[in-house]
């Protein structure tokens, strides 16, 4: 819990700072801040539909948030400093002051049950009430809806699940790795683990960000496929320009 | 007890094969469209990170197994 209040104070400060003395024309460190989020709400545009303004400013804050948590995690001394606590039959267990804040369960359950209510409330927003129950609880040829609508309602819930065990279970799985790697060999080859924590870190806030943003782009559009088949062939031709045709070498 | 030690490692263990080959698969795939369209990487790389976090998550399930037969049954 600690790890994710630094993670916030972290972005609190930098975002204060940084929009005091933001400049049009960025300097060296505002642009370092600036190049992320410029990638990712392209991303975002490019493949969130036509209402991509609404949610990505939840995207990005999930983005920065378990960013910044995960490599807060890597740092020295946290999950090993820590206080002595009486345990289980009389041993002695130190309890860390600061822990990776995704190697608890409670951190990435609550911000899975954000991405949940967001992609839901999206819904909702997009359907109506009515519109989303219909969708949620009635199949697509009216007579498979009993076969259909159980799958149908857990894999929603699996959502919920698969969001939060995923990042738990990286982050937890890495702390364990490295400290399973110092045990056997104290030199030269965790480094090599904490480089590959690093790029794990950052994918797993990549996926749940995109994510995120997937379930609520699906929970909007699940409405325009009912209302006009014609409506997301829009954009369809500036993909196939920003992409050539395949070399033939 | 040692049976259900037993059985979380058997399922993170087993359960680990399917995603591996899957994600194998999706990276080959992914490498495959890169090298014969290398402007494409940037279209690429998404798609491909959602999709292996779909195959990642069938991991996760096990994951979750385990950690069931570990902790909550008694």
């Amino acid at each position: 819990m600690v790890g994710a209040l630094l993670a916030s104070a972290l972005l609190l400060l930098a975002t204060v700072y940084l929009s005091r003395r933001a400049t049009l024309v960025p300097g060296r460190f505002q642009a370092l801040v600036e190049f992320p989020i410029e990638w990712l709400a392209g991303i975002v545009k490019g493949t969130g539909g036509k209402r991509w303004k609404e949610f990505v400013g939840l995207v990005i804050a999930i983005f920065m948030f378990v960013l910044v948590a995960n490599f807060i995690g890597l740092l020295p001394g946290v999950g090993v400093v820590g206080i002595n606590h009486a345990g289980e039959g009389g041993s002695t267990v130190i309890v860390p002051l600061v822990r990776p804040a995704a190697a608890d369960l409670n951190f990435t359950l609550g911000l899975a049950i954000i991405a949940f209510v967001a992609f839901i409330g999206w819904g909702i927003r997009a359907n109506g009430v009515g519109g989303y129950l219909k969708e949620l609880l009635i199949a697509e040829p009216a007579y498979m809806t009993p076969l259909l609508t159980p799958i149908h309602l857990i894999s929603e819930l699996s959502r919920l699940i698969s969001l939060s065990m995923r990042l738990f279970g990286n982050v937890f799985a890495g702390e364990v790795l490295l400290a399973v790697m110092l045990a056997l060999v104290p030199i030269f080859i965790p480094v090599v683990f904490l480089g590959l924590e690093v790029i794990f870190g950052f994918v797993q806030a990549l996926v749940f960000a995109l994510l995120t943003m997937t379930y609520i782009t699906l929970a909007i559009a699940e409405h325009r496929q009912h209302e006009s088949g014609d409506e997301h062939t829009g954009h369809q031709p500036e993909e196939r320009e920003a992409s050539p045709t395949p070399g033939t070498a | 007890m040692e049976f259900q030690l037993l059985a979380a490692g058997l399922a993170i263990g087993l359960g680990t094969i399917g995603p591996g080959i899957g994600i194998g698969i999706g990276f080959s795939k992914a490498m495959e469209a890169i090298g014969r369209n290398p402007d494409a990487s940037g279209t690429i790389f998404v798609p491909y990170i959602l999709g292996l976090a779909l195959t990642e998550a069938m991991a996760i399930y096990a994951l979750v197994i385990g950690l069931i037969l570990i902790f909550a049954v008694s």
